[in-house]
Order: structure tokens, then sequence, then C-alpha cells
């Protein structure tokens, strides 16, 4: 079943043409991996997902909810949707637990005691039961993005957005935070992922999107992205990670 | 220590709330400033044979007291739809019953200037000794020297000018100093405030080079000492240069509040802008304009100020120390 | 200049002083809640409002900025005649005053809090009021406390400027004191315990403010 469907979609700020046209799809299951130079518009393709930024044209379909539909309401899209962010964004003045809570409490309307319960239950699935009642400012950088998993996780989401993950983290970090995201791909969660990590693409990815300039240059597994890559813009940025490692 | 100081920073923004960024605004200050000087030139220096009264308006009141009169009553006759015509003929009416009072007025705002330049230089000649032995004194420097402050900034301004005027025998010996009093040099009240005002300044602009000082990174003095500067010299060519520019923006701040608190120094008799405008209310019962006027003329005077010291910290800026980022 | 027998005579008025010393602190208490309950909304305002509404409260920030609190008083009791009553005439005056300063002091709290705070709340669903409500105005009130803490104590000194519309607080009571019952040699006497007690109740303030926001605090780790 197809879960995301995207248009032909463009978006520009002001001057600035950022997407040209992008379509791929997803189905319902899949991993896709977004990759391309900075400034391609990767985070801005993410963002209009969850409709944090508006397309100019094209459509966005989950499911069947249409997305970019001026009378979808966002706020219902948004628990439909989880993101998780290059800088965490943890909730600096909330524990852990707390920033799990809020929008169970808030948005979902769920009972104080349960949402403690269900918000334990996703820190256990990140590998922090121990930490429920850390600040932000007590954790290391590749718990606090954990703990953004678990906050995205809470409102049980159709799909799953990750905006470079782990490019904020220092290197011995990562792979925490990858093997939470190994774990959730291999639940069958429907992951769109921006990142670099040239590892999880290859373990976890079915498809990769490599974005220029605002388009979709080439799409593929893994495989055949990184071993044979038709397009020589593909070819030129992958070995410049594979040389400088992911940037 | 109180966290007090943390918000010196943040304190320029609220004071200098005031929007300069527009030029008509640059404008109207031109104007209120050419007019304010003529005015002080006429009264204080030229002979009174060439001289406009110091009682009399540079604008005749008459026909503008006339033109008010008339647009009254032509609104008046339009009726309902005359209602535009109302406020031009009120605002008219009300510059017709300011001229008058201007001169006065202006007489007082340079009382007030003198005030507060006095208060802020003199209190900076306090406040870097104050705030340098509070850095970088021995214990019982940064003892007194804190005490100065927290004593000085805990007590309200008005009762200070209290004390200094009406408890100390302050006013006997100031009385007795050759000059005071005689032509151009205001009488004894205003030298016991410009002690207040100095007093009080200096605390809270050593509280601002204090902090600034602070922000200018150890390794500064550290790099000083090691090209063979002594701590002195390292203090006064290395970390004061750098500091004084950090303090600029709390710096203005106070030249600021002082405008506005210089005005405390009519309840202790100081013919200032305010109390000019209060003793003419008094008489006249004409509160509306007088006090209108009386904010007005400090608006401008605080406008002044913050497009002056927006200058200034421009023009003090290096490259990577001070300046707005 | 300082005797005994002043001393005692300021000893035997305690009860007037002690009288103007209840104004002021409740003068204080009201001013700063007045000032509160317009100037948070003011600096919310200026932060996320637009039009008509931010321009007017912007411009009266501006004005009520740059005018001397004697003058607002004085305007408010002659011009404006908010009242027959001198503290509820200061309350307004020291009330609107705090609330241009502490606007100010929101406005910037609330454009400190990092904007992915926000669009993080948004991402989980949250409407923009419930975001600015649950995640930025909590972390934006504890860092205005530092600054608000200053506003307390300088409200708490320009209490005494309400001396100029005749409101019996601390100062104007030891004012009249010297100068009601003749006893002028006691001058220097009444100020120095006046200013003592102003210089007692700020240095409280301070203290009781600093334990509020220590209570308050985030904890930080060793990390980051
Ligand atoms: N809020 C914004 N306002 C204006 N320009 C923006 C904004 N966000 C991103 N851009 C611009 O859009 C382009 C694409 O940005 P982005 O989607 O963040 O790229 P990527 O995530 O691939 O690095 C960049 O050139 C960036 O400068
Ligand atoms: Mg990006």
């Amino acid at each position: 079943m197809t879960l995301l469907r995207i248009d032909d979609v463009y978006q520009s700020y002001e001057a600035e043409q950022v997407l040209q046209g992008v379509s791929f799809d997803m189905q319902q299951g899949d991993v896709d991996v977004l990759m391309g130079p900075s400034g391609s518009g990767k985070s801005t393709m993410l963002r209009c997902i969850n409709r944090l930024t508006e397309v100019d044209s094209g459509d966005i379909w989950l499911g069947d909810t249409h997305v970019t539909a001026p009378e979808t309401d966002v706020n219902e899209l948004r628990q439909d949707v989880g993101m998780v962010f290059q800088d965490f964004n943890l909730f600096a003045h909330l524990t852990a637990l707390e920033n799990i809570t809020l929008g169970l409490k808030r948005v979902k309307g769920v009972h104080a005691e349960q949402a403690r319960e269900r918000a334990r239950g996703h820190l256990d699935q990140v590998g922090l039961g121990d930490q429920t009642d850390a600040y932000p400012a007590e954790l290391s950088g590749g718990q606090k993005q954990r703990v953004g998993i678990a906050r995205a996780l809470a409102m049980e989401p159709k799909l799953m957005l990750f905006d470079e993950p782990t490019s904020a983290l220092d290197p011995e970090l990562v792979g925490d935070v990858v093997a939470v995201m190994q774990d959730l791909a291999a639940g069958g969660m429907t992951m769109l992922v921006v990142s670099h990590e040239m590892g999880f693409a290859r373990s976890a990815a079915d498809d990769i999107h490599f974005l220029d300039n605002g388009q979709i240059v080439e799409s593929g597994p893994p495989e055949q992205l990184f071993e044979q890559p038709e397009q020589d813009r593909t070819a030129g940025f992958l070995s410049g990670l594979q040389a400088d490692g992911p940037q | 220590m109180s966290t007090e100081e943390s918000s010196a920073v943040d304190d320029v923004g609220i004071a200098a709330g005031v929007s300069v960024e527009r030029p008509w605004a640059l404008l109207v200050l031109a104007g209120f400033w050419g007019w304010l000087g003529s005015r002080w030139i006429n009264d204080f220096l030229l002979p009174d044979s060439i001289a406009v009264s110091s009682e009399r308006s540079f604008v005749p009141v008459d026909p503008v007291a006339a033109a008010a009169e008339t647009l009254g009553s032509v609104a008046a006759a339009l009726g309902p739809v005359g209602a535009p015509v109302d406020v031009v003929a009120s605002l008219v009416g009300f510059v017709a019953g300011s001229l008058p009072h201007l001169p006065p007025l202006a007489r007082g705002a340079w009382l007030t200037l003198l005030l507060t330049v006095a208060g802020i230089g003199f209190g900076f000649v306090l406040a870097v000794p104050l705030s340098v032995g509070r850095v970088y004194g021995g214990r019982w420097l940064r003892w007194l020297s804190l005490s100065y402050t927290e004593l000085i900034r805990g007590t309200p301004l008005l009762a200070q000018l209290f004390v200094l005027y009406f408890g100390l025998p302050l006013t006997q010996v100031i009385r007795e100093l050759p000059g005071v009093g005689a032509g151009p040099l205001p009488a004894q009240a205003f030298w016991v405030a410009v002690v207040g005002f100095t007093l009080n300044s200096a605390a809270y602009q050593a509280e601002y080079i204090r902090s600034a000082l602070e922000s200018v990174d150890a390794g500064q003095l550290t790099a000083a000492r090691a090209v063979g500067l002594s701590r002195a010299e390292g203090i006064r060519y290395v970390v004061l240069p750098q500091g004084l520019r950090y303090a600029i923006p709390g710096w203005s701040n106070e030249l600021i509040y002082l405008i506005k608190y210089s005005s405390l120094a009519a309840f202790i008799t100081v013919r200032e802008l305010f109390f000019r405008a209060e003793a003419i209310a008094n008489d006249t019962f004409r509160y509306t304009e007088l006090f209108v006027l009386a904010a007005l003329f400090y608006l401008a005077l605080v406008l002044s100020a913050s497009v002056v010291m927006g200058w200034v910290e421009e023009r003090s800026s290096v490259p990577g120390v001070g300046g707005r980022q | 200049m300082v005797q005994t027998g002043d001393w005692v005579f300021v000893l035997s008025n305690a009860d007037t002083l002690l009288f103007g010393l209840v104004v002021t602190v409740v003068l204080t208490l009201t001013s700063l809640s007045v000032g509160f309950l317009l100037g948070f909304p003011a600096g919310a305002i200026e932060v996320y409002g637009d039009g008509v509404l931010r321009r007017v409260v912007t411009v009266a920030g501006g004005l009520l900025r740059g005018t001397p609190i004697v003058v607002i008083l004085l305007v408010l009791f002659f011009v404006v005649s908010v009242s027959e009553s001198a503290f509820i005439t200061a309350t307004v005056g020291l009330g609107l005053r705090s609330a241009a300063y502490q606007s100010q002091l929101f406005r910037g709290a609330l454009q400190s809090v990092d904007e992915g705070q926000l669009e993080a709340a948004r991402a989980t669903g949250m409407g923009k009021l419930q975001a600015i409500r649950h995640v930025v105005v909590p972390q934006a009130l504890r860092r205005s406390m530092p600054g608000f803490q200053n506003e307390f104590t300088i409200v708490l000194k320009d209490t005494s400027i309400a001396f100029a519309i005749g409101l019996a607080e601390l100062l104007t009571q030891g004012y009249n004191l010297f100068t009601q019952s003749g006893r002028s040699t006691a001058v220097l006497e009444v100020f120095l315990v006046i200013s003592a007690v102003y210089f007692v109740l700020t240095f409280l303030t301070n203290r009781g403010l600093d334990r509020v926001s220590d209570y308050y605090a985030i904890p930080a780790g060793e990390n980051r």
C-alpha cells in the first residue's frame, strides 16, 4: 500500500527556488534515505510533509490524507508524522519523561498517569529507561536524540521523518542512535531519513533518493546507487562522502 | 551578590526602546535642538539690547490663539462633520496655550542638561576606580566598593537627595564657595543635586563597568603580563579599553536613566525642567499643557541621547569588540 | 547634627514610619502586579502580534519609558485624573511604567527561546497557542527572572516618588515627620533610618528572588 506520495512538488523562499518538481512514493514499511549536498532542499522536503513549510505547487498524500490541501488540519496531520531534528529540540524545561508526556497529554488528551506509563515504555524502547527524570542539559547528545525519537514515537505516527539525526553527534555516539533507528526499521516503521550515514543506508534503506538543486537526480536501492550510479553528479557526491566522511 | 547585573546588557533594549530608525524623527529632533540652542544663546549670551525678552516666545502668541478660535468656530458651524476640524482646532489651541511657557521651560532644560552631563561625567570618574577596585582589588578594596555600590543601589535616589540637602550641612558649605548663585552659575541646590547624581550614578556605572570588565577574557591580562606589562599597565592598556567598549550599552542606559531621574532635583528646589513645569502649572492651573510639554521635552532629550549613544557605540567599536552585533 | 534626642524622636514616631512602610510594600506589590498583567501580554504582542495592536503597544511602551515617572504620576493625577486617591494613581502610574519595562523583559525572554522549541512542539501536533503556552512561556519566564528581580527593586525604590502626589508612603511619612513636628534637627536621623529600611527591603527582595530563581532553575549536568 502506498503510504506517502510526493507529486511534482515546488517550493521557494522569497527569491530562492528550492524544490523544483520533486516526486517519489513510499510503501507502507519502507525506509527511504534522502541524500544530497548541503542546501539542496532535503530539510525543506521533509518540512513540506508535515507542513512546517508550505509548498508552492504539487501534491503530497499521506495514506488518504491530502496533506497539501488547505483545509487539512495540520495539527491532526502532524500526529501522524513524527519528526526528529538534527539539533534535537528537546523541550529544555522538561525532563526526558515530560518531553514525551507533554504531547500525549496536550494533543492526544491522554490521562497523566497513563501518559507517564506510555512514555516510560518508549524510553525503554530507545534504551533510556533509567533516564526518565533527567533534564536535556543533563543528557549526552546521543541520549538527547534518542529521547527525541521516543517523543516522536509516542504520538504513534504512521510515518517518521528524520532530518540528519546523527550529524550533530560526536562520532562515538552515532552508533547508539543508528541502532535505535535500525530497530525501528526492522519493526516495520515507515521512515524517511535525511542522512549521510552510509552504514545505516546500506543496512536499512529500501531506496535512496539523491537530491541536487531541488530535483531528484537519481533513485534506487543502495547497492545500485552506491556501486553503479548512473549519474555523474551522484557518483561525484558519493565519492566525496566516502573520502571525507559524512558532512 | 544579586543577579541584578546579569541583566545590565538587556536593559539597553529597554531604555533605548524608543525607536530612532525614522528619518522624520531625526528631523524633529534637529528642530528641537535648533530652537533650544537659539533660546539658550538668546537668554544667556545675547545682550538685552538685541535679544528677544527672555519671557517672550519667538513665535507671537496672539495670531496662533486667534487661529485656534477661528478654527473652533468653523468646527462648531460645520456641526458633526466638523469633528476633524475640531481636532485641529484643539491642537492649535494647545500650541497657543503652550507658547508662552516655552521660554522658562527652555531655561529649565538647560539645568536638566547640566545635571545629567555632570552626573554622568563625574560619576564615571568615580566609577572606574570603584569597578577596577571591585574586580582587581584586594579584599578590603573589594569589600569597600561592593558596600558602596550596594548601599547606593539599595536606596531610593530621592532619599539620597534628601539626606544630602536636608540632612547634611552641605548647603552651608556650598553657599560659601565663590560665585555660587551669582551670574550664570546656578544656586547651591543645583550643586547638591550634582553631588547626589554623581554619587548615585557612580554606583550604577561601576556595576556596568564591572560586569564589562569581567566579560573581558582572563587570557587578555595574562597575555599583557607575558609581553612584560605590569599588572596595572595590563589593566590600563589592555583590559580597560576592551571593557569600556563592552560597557557602552550599559552606559547609554545610565545616561537615559539620569535624564529622567534628574527631574527629582525639583524636590530639593533645583529649578530644572520639571520644577519649572510644575511651578507654572500650579500658578496658572494649565496642568495639561505644562505636563504634556514637560513629557515632550524629556522624550526629546531621551531620544536624542539614544541617537547619540547609538552613534558613539558604532564609532567606538572595533571588529570583534563592542558595537551592536 | 546627630544627637541622641533625635534618635529617641525617631523611635517614638516608629508607628508613623511603620505606616509608611506598609504603604510602600503594598504599593510595590500592586504596581508590580499591574505591570505584570499588562506587561506580559504586551511583550507577547511585540513578539507574536502584528498590525495596529503591535504598533500601539510599541508606541505606548516607548512613551512610558521615555518619560520620568514623576511626570507620569502628575499627568495621571492632574490631567487624566484617574482617581482622587493618591494610592490608586500611584499604582496606575508605577504599574503602567513597570508594564512598559516588563514588556521589554518578556519580549527579550520570549525571543531568546530557540525557534526549534516552538517548531518541535508544533511538529507533535500542538496548536500555536498551545505550543507557546506550554513550551515557550515556561522557559521565557525562567529566563526573565534576573531582569524581573531588577525591575522589582526599581519599582520598590520608585514608590518613593509618589511623594510628588502626597501619598503617605515611607519617604513622605519621614518628610512629614520632620517638617510638621518642628523637630528639624532630626532630619538626618529620619532619612538615615528610612534609607536603612529601604536597603533592608531591597536586600530581602533580592535574596528572596534569588531563592525563587534557584528553585525553578533547570538542572544542567556535566554534559554538553
Ligand atoms: N526559512 C528559510 N528562509 C529562506 N531560505 C531558506 C529557509 N530555509 C532554507 N532556506 C534555503 O533553502 C535552501 C534549501 O535549504 P534546506 O532545505 O535546509 O537544504 P538542506 O537541508 O538540503 O541542506 C537553502 O539554500 C537555504 O538557504
Ligand atoms: Mg538540512
